[in-house]
């Protein structure tokens, strides 16, 4: 009896433990997917001046649609903490600077599926 | 009594009706002719679409930045005629023309007789020219030429390249400023005058001596012949094919219509984009040396975008430090506009040509293209400046109706009277007015 006790009351505290680790999990899963929307309205915001429309790139500036969200999360990271990274890094650096984690995430959901409409 | 007032009221009435309609009809015809403007993409999916030029029947030859020459005839066939190297697709190519950075295949003008002589003129970046020199960014670096072509009748093909301007100035590698890889600032606009010569923009490819050295051919814009040699009564002091230097990088180089003036349109550094009437001899007034005008050492020998580069400030703290156009020198031609101070990317601009543009015909279609750091507002408009008629003042600026926000390149009238913009985004837009 004190056996089948000891065994319900440990299985409830593993399930509790496995809840909140799962919690936990997903909550850090969303912030690292960020939210695309917003991602858009901040790229829009900004960076747009520079690599054009959904990050198709223009001019010299490079074309960052279609990146992999851990790549742009670097890049955004690498600049924010000032750290050059080829010619245009005086400009990145001071773009980057202001920029919050969760922008950074939401940006990057953004450009991995942003596709350029000529018409918008 | 009563009969004389009737006929008084009558009169009176008749002399207001009178002045009234006298009134209407004035109002009428002095009514401000706004025209309606819109725009279309004629031509997408192009690799940095730089300049355009026309023929008289409205078939277009347009430059890519890293790609090459190609028509689209007025039928609507595209001809890729002259490629960098290793641009596929192209009948001829060469080999020595490149890209990098801002530079590549810039220019393209036709000769006003290319009805008759079928020349073509095309401002490219080059390795052909190196020689000894370009080996670093201080020093002298022949790395941008004008060509010249003959175009065939069918528009198919162009042969018989000279090359006319041979040592236009080029960076050659990466420096410590915020734009700083190679080829930065290499002008590249061309524009034929009323006199039949050849106006060539160039840059100051980040050299801090450009700006005042008038024996290089970088921060100048050249008056030259259809062979490469310098208009006889160029004034400026040293290389006889400069028409005016002290600029920064010329983009914009259209004549007004009117009387033949040609302006410039400039983008600055972080402060101050400027259109600027020019004369035969003038100074721009940019000079961004080092140890010079109170400034002291600057990364790479080059204040252009000084002090505390990395950094963005309020944009009249830097024009105080390395104005665009510094007051300083006495053959200064100063700016008619400068932007409230900003610099927005101005690169393109053309007079617009055409009874169909109503109050805006002859007025100055300048190409903004974006930009915004440390509170500046983006640009990526088209504005339509109207500039006094000495040249050193505007009397409105607003922006174009275009119905799209985009960074304009290039900016060209065409035969039709209506203005042709190439994007950074890769289109060419028919921007028409009724």
């Amino acid at each position: 009896m004190y056996f089948f006790f000891n065994l319900v009351r440990y299985t409830a505290i593993k399930i509790l433990i496995s809840s909140i680790g799962i919690i936990f999990f997903l909550s850090s899963f969303q912030a690292l997917a960020g939210d695309a929307e917003a991602g858009k309205v901040r790229y829009n915001k900004t960076c747009i001046n520079c690599h054009g429309p959904a990050g198709k790139g223009a001019a010299s500036y490079p074309k960052i649609s279609g990146k992999e969200v851990p790549y742009i999360t670097d890049k955004l990271k690498t600049y924010r903490a000032g750290t050059k990274i080829g010619p245009n890094s005086g400009l990145m650096i001071m773009m980057a600077k202001p920029l919050t984690d969760e922008e950074i995430a939401n940006v990057s959901a953004y450009l991995k599926d942003a596709k350029y409409d000529v018409n918008n | 009594m009563k009969v004389l007032s009737k006929v008084f009221t009558v009169i009176v009435s008749a002399m207001l009706l009178t002045a009234t309609s006298v009134y209407a009809d004035g109002h009428k015809s002095k009514g401000m002719n706004v025209p309606k403007i819109g725009s279309m993409v004629v031509m997408s999916g192009l690799e940095n679409p730089w300049d355009m030029t026309f023929t008289a029947d409205g078939s277009m030859f347009y430059t890519e930045k890293c790609k090459g020459l190609s028509v689209k005839t007025s039928s609507g066939k595209i001809n890729k005629l002259y490629g960098m190297k290793d641009s596929k697709g192209y009948k001829n190519s060469g080999n020595d023309l490149f890209c990098s950075g801002q530079a590549g295949m810039l220019g393209v003008e036709l000769d006003p007789n290319f009805k008759k002589n079928r020349v073509l003129y095309l401002y490219s970046t080059s390795t052909k020219y190196h020689g000894s020199g370009c080996k670093t960014n201080f020093e002298k670096c022949d790395g941008n030429i004008v060509m010249k072509f003959k175009v065939s009748k069918d528009l198919t093909k162009i042969s018989g390249r000279t090359d006319i301007v041979k040592d236009i100035q080029y960076k050659p590698f990466e420096s410590n400023q915020p734009f700083g890889g190679p080829g930065a600032h290499n002008g590249g606009r061309m524009a034929f005058g009323p006199d039949g010569y050849l106006y060539v923009g160039t840059g100051d490819r980040h050299r801090g001596i450009c700006g005042q050295d008038n024996t290089l051919l970088c921060s100048v814009v050249l008056r030259i012949d259809g062979n490469g040699k310098g208009h006889p009564k160029n004034k400026v002091k040293g290389d006889k094919r400069i028409y005016t230097y002290g600029h920064r990088n010329v983009q914009g180089l259209d004549f007004r219509p009117s009387d033949g003036q040609l302006f410039t349109a400039e983008h600055g550094p972080w402060h101050n984009d400027e259109i600027t009437a020019l004369v035969n001899g003038g100074n721009g007034g940019w000079d961004p040396k080092e140890k010079t005008a109170g400034r002291g050492a600057c990364p790479d020998q080059y204040c252009g975008y000084e002090p505390n580069q990395m950094e963005g400030m309020t944009p009249a703290v830097r024009a105080a430090y390395t104005p665009m156009s510094d007051t300083r020198f006495k053959d200064l031609m100063p700016p008619a506009w400068n932007n409230n101070g900003y610099s927005q990317g101005t690169g393109s601009a053309a007079f617009l040509k055409g009874g169909n543009w109503g109050i805006y015909e002859g007025r100055f279609a300048t190409g903004i293209m974006g930009i915004g750091f440390g509170g500046t507002p983006g640009g990526m408009r088209i504005d339509i400046v109207d500039l006094a008629k000495d040249g050193k003042s505007v009397k409105s600026v607003i922006h174009m109706p275009v119905g799209v926000s985009k960074r304009f390149r290039g900016l060209e009238m065409g035969p039709d009277n209506a203005l042709y913009a190439t994007t950074d985004e890769g289109e060419i837009y028919k921007v028409s007015a009724q």
